[in-house]
């Protein structure tokens, strides 16, 4: 009996929160190789700075190695050599977002992250057609007027 | 809601298939010794009836009938005396209770497999109920009763003619019967609560039993009959029940009143919490039967209490985790670059003690994680059984160190393993006539035995059976017609050959019987064992017999590890696959023309595979003379690994590698896994034999 009325409090609950979620929502945003992206703050655990990551043998070159994150081993993805680009330079900038994916655990190595922004949903434009980039799933124009581009988490983790 | 119907249905699944096991070990005893015994029928009775009570909440149907037309069986042999059904009935009779009992187990048995992978269940078991239910009559033949008539009342209780064999324990016209959750322990107490928290409430009644309070014994009658409370007057009758309902752990009350002509369920109300799963019509009929059961009084075990829990399995994971966590960490406490060279007494004190209580703790954690085997080694009884019987074959199966305790999950590993090799030594090993055995001057029973045994970090278990054992002439022509020789066939060995068996496409026998030779053979066992970290050996002598036997290591979670570096990176090397290491002159290395490098030791020649060669991984140390060799084995692959430097020993806990990394396919690269070092770095664990191979490739 009581289970029922709580079930549709949460339920109702869940309603008006999505209804305010469609308004906005936050975006870490960080630069990599020139270009601003933004990836959702639901999916962010941390961001990490200069720690040792072990590299495994015979992967492919995107998947920088391993880190230890007190005691889960977590994988990182060096965002730029997944997008096809030269690796960067490690510098003090240099961080690790560390991402929980429908709870599959991966790391982007990152040139640097920059803020925090609210993002309106309903400003999101698909992705252009010459985009080749698989891993963007929408653009943004911010309003300093640079252009910000939306990972697709989901098809980060993705094999 | 939906967490708690899982966490329901995995304690359905437990405690049934445990029911089960249970109830197959009472079986097979029972049909060694030709006889069930009182306290058998009365365990069975116990073990139908909880599992129709628990699917009858889970709304089972096909197990609930099936368990609940077993419990009426039963009941109706322990009605008219276990000792009655032993003299009235002939050895057929006997002997088709068992065919019976073991046809429905497993059809319960394949039920609750459907259930486990969310299929749906047999809707029609007529074909189980008319095998019963012509079973009961045979045996209400044998007992002298008219069968026909009889059976409806035994096989089939109605509702309305058990509720009146309610008995009222006095003249009160208001009667209220709670029942606790099934299995929820200190039933009594419980009971007591109820009463006190109602008299608290200045409520005026009379309780049966009446001395829940002192006397624990009372907690079967509570299970069986619920407790009941009495009432003079309707309003304080109903009154409790408002108060009762609320109440938590009551899976179901129900109000009765005296000399209503039928009595009816008045308000038959679950609890809110578990029980929120509809308890199905079928109640009233499980209730008649209880009620008739304390009215006839059998002599009833009390149920073996055993102080156990069930934990889910990734609890106990994330505990050894944290354990191992803990271990390495205090290594980083203790052992911190900060407090190097200072005298510091009082903490090299508490140190010492911490570190003993860490080996404590992990040892505690691990030994959480072991399970006795008896588990996997009393599912054998019941698969020679069967096969004997089909087979024609007679074989007597005996178990040695059941008590041998093993990694759960070692454990869920080596039962399929271990369930085909007594199946192939069944089916093959075994000769297929009595006359040949005897011709053999062998005993005309045929012997199996399944052996566990601890040897320091190793588990060995062996399965050994005195049938007609290998030909290795036939093994070695099938290898060579099936293009598994790569050598001359003169220059095999005997252990090579039996190795052979092992190989992927090699089965001895080219039917497919019903029990092994399904395109399957040796190779998976292997296989799965290997998976655990194991090895397989068979030795047999042609004529005696064969025996299997598997090592394994007792846990894969902590693995004594020889630290090794190349270039910035560190692997760790299981110890029990390194033979030895050794520093080699230039001059030893021999180039050979396909095999790349060779060395020569102990007058046989093993290959050199440089370990930064394999994995690209930029060193300064490619000069055969700066860097050290390895020379590891596992099975039968023996080489030697080049590496740069050895850093030394250390127990390490294993973690598996981020599940993201496994569509890389890094376990064929030869990375088992990988674990954090006292400075919190990662090292890589190798595989050897999977190194092997991807060195074979390379």
């Amino acid at each position: 009996m009581s289970t029922e009325v709580s079930v549709s409090a949460i339920n109702q609950e869940l309603d008006t929160l999505n209804m305010s979620n469609e308004l906005s929502q936050k975006y870490l945003l960080f630069i990599s190789d020139g270009l601003d992206f933004g990836v959702k703050a639901s999916y962010i655990i941390e961001i990490i700075t200069n720690h040792h990551i072990t590299p495994l043998p015979l992967l492919p070159s995107y998947i920088k190695g391993i880190i230890n994150l007190r005691g889960q081993i977590i994988p990182i993805i060096d965002i730029r050599s997944k997008m096809g680009k030269m690796e960067g330079e490690h510098t003090n900038y240099s961080c690790i977002i560390v991402l929980d994916i429908n709870s599959v655990m991966v790391g982007i190595y990152v040139d640097t992250v920059s803020l925090v922004a609210d993002i309106d949903e309903s400003k999101i434009s698909p992705p252009s057609p010459h985009n080749k980039q698989e891993l963007v799933n929408g653009m943004v124009s911010m309003a300093d007027g640079k252009t910000l581009f939306l990972i697709d988490c989901e098809k980060l983790v993705e094999n | 809601m939906d967490n708690e119907m899982d966490s329901l249905l995995e304690t359905y699944l437990f405690e049934t298939n445990s029911l089960m096991n249970h109830l197959d070990e009472i079986l097979l005893d029972a049909e060694k010794s030709k006889r069930l015994t009182v306290d058998d029928v009365n365990e069975i009775f116990r073990i139908m009836h909880t599992i129709k009570g628990a699917s009858a909440m889970m709304e089972f149907n096909s197990l609930m009938t099936s368990a609940h037309r077993l419990e009426d069986l039963f009941f109706l042999i322990r009605d008219r005396g276990v000792e009655v059904f032993d003299e009235k009935c002939d050895e057929q009779l006997h002997h088709e209770i068992f065919d019976l009992l073991f046809e429905i187990i497993d059809f319960m048995r394949s039920e609750i497999e459907k259930v486990e992978n969310g299929e749906a269940l047999t809707e029609n078991i007529d074909k189980y109920q008319e095998k019963i239910n012509s079973y009961v009559n045979k045996i209400k033949v044998a007992f002298g009763e008219e069968a026909p008539q009889q059976e409806n009342t035994a096989a089939a209780p109605s509702a309305p003619s058990a509720e009146q064999a309610f008995s009222f324990p006095d003249a009160s016209p208001y009667f209220l019967k709670i029942k606790f959750d099934e299995g929820i322990g200190m039933e009594n107490l419980r009971a007591f609560m109820v009463i006190n928290t109602l008299q608290e409430e200045g409520l005026d009644f009379k309780f049966y039993p009446e001395d829940v309070e002192s006397n624990p014994d009372t907690c079967e009658a509570i299970i069986h009959d619920g407790l009941i409370l009495s009432f003079a007057e309707k309003n304080t009758a109903e009154k409790a029940s408002s108060i009762v309902q609320n109440m938590g752990n009551i899976s179901s009350f129900e109000m009765m009143i005296q000399e209503a002509p039928p009595v009816e369920n008045k308000s038959e109300i679950h609890a809110s919490d578990s029980a929120s799963a509809p308890v199905p019509e079928k109640k009233p009929a499980s209730q008649g039967s209880e009620v008739s059961r304390s009215a006839a009084p059998a002599p009833h075990n009390p149920p073996q209490k055993q102080s156990l829990i069930s934990v889910n399995l990734t609890k106990l994971d994330n505990l050894m985790a944290i354990v191992g966590e803990i271990v390495i960490t205090e290594a980083m406490v203790t052992a911190s670059p900060d407090i190097q060279g200072i005298k510091l007494d009082n903490f090299t004190k508490s140190a010492r003690q911490l570190r003993k209580l860490t080996d404590e703790l992990q040892d505690i954690a691990m030994g959480i994680r072991m399970l006795p085997i008896a588990g996997v080694f009393s599912k054998m009884n019941r698969i020679v059984r069967d096969m004997s019987q089909k087979l024609g074959k007679d074989v007597d199966l005996t178990i040695i160190g059941e008590e041998t305790e093993v990694d759960k999950a070692i454990l869920d590993g080596i039962g399929d393993p271990i369930m085909h090799i007594v199946r192939n030594s069944m089916d093959h090993g075994i000769e297929e006539t009595v006359e040949e055995r005897i011709a053999a001057g062998k005993s005309a029973k045929g012997h199996i035995t399944l052996a566990a045994e601890h040897t320091g970090s190793e588990v060995v278990i062996s399965v050994e059976d005195d049938g007609q054992g290998v030909n290795t002439e036939k093994v070695l022509q099938k290898a060579a017609r099936n293009g598994l020789l790569t050598k001359p066939e003169s220059e095999y060995s005997k252990q090579e050959i039996l190795n052979l068996l092992m190989m992927p496409g090699f089965s001895t026998n080219s039917e497919v019987t019903e029990y092994s030779g399904r395109g399957v053979g040796m190779d998976v066992v292997k296989k799965n064992v290997e998976k655990v970290g194991g090895i397989v050996t068979i030795t047999s002598e042609e004529g005696r017999g064969m025996k299997t036997t598997l090592k394994i290591p007792l846990t894969m979670a902590i693995v004594d590890g020889m630290e090794i570096s190349v270039g910035e990176s560190i692997f760790t090397i299981p110890i029990m696959n390194i033979r030895q290491s050794f520093k080699v002159s230039a001059d030893e290395i021999i180039q050979d023309a396909n095999r790349g490098e060779i060395v020569k030791r102990m007058d046989e020649f093993y290959p050199v595979f440089r370990l930064h060669e394999l994995y690209q991984i930029p060193t300064e140390v490619t000069n055969i003379e700066d860097g050290i060799l390895m020379w590891v084995e596992t099975a039968d692959k023996s080489y030697c690994l080049f590496v740069d430097e050895l850093l030394g020993e250390q127990q390490v806990v294993v973690k598996p590698l981020p599940s993201y990394l496994n569509s890389f396919d890094v376990k064929s690269a030869g990375i088992a896994g990988c674990t954090i070092l006292g400075n919190g770095n990662i090292s890589i664990i190798l595989d050897v034999l999977n190194l092997y191979q991807m060195a074979q490739a390379y």
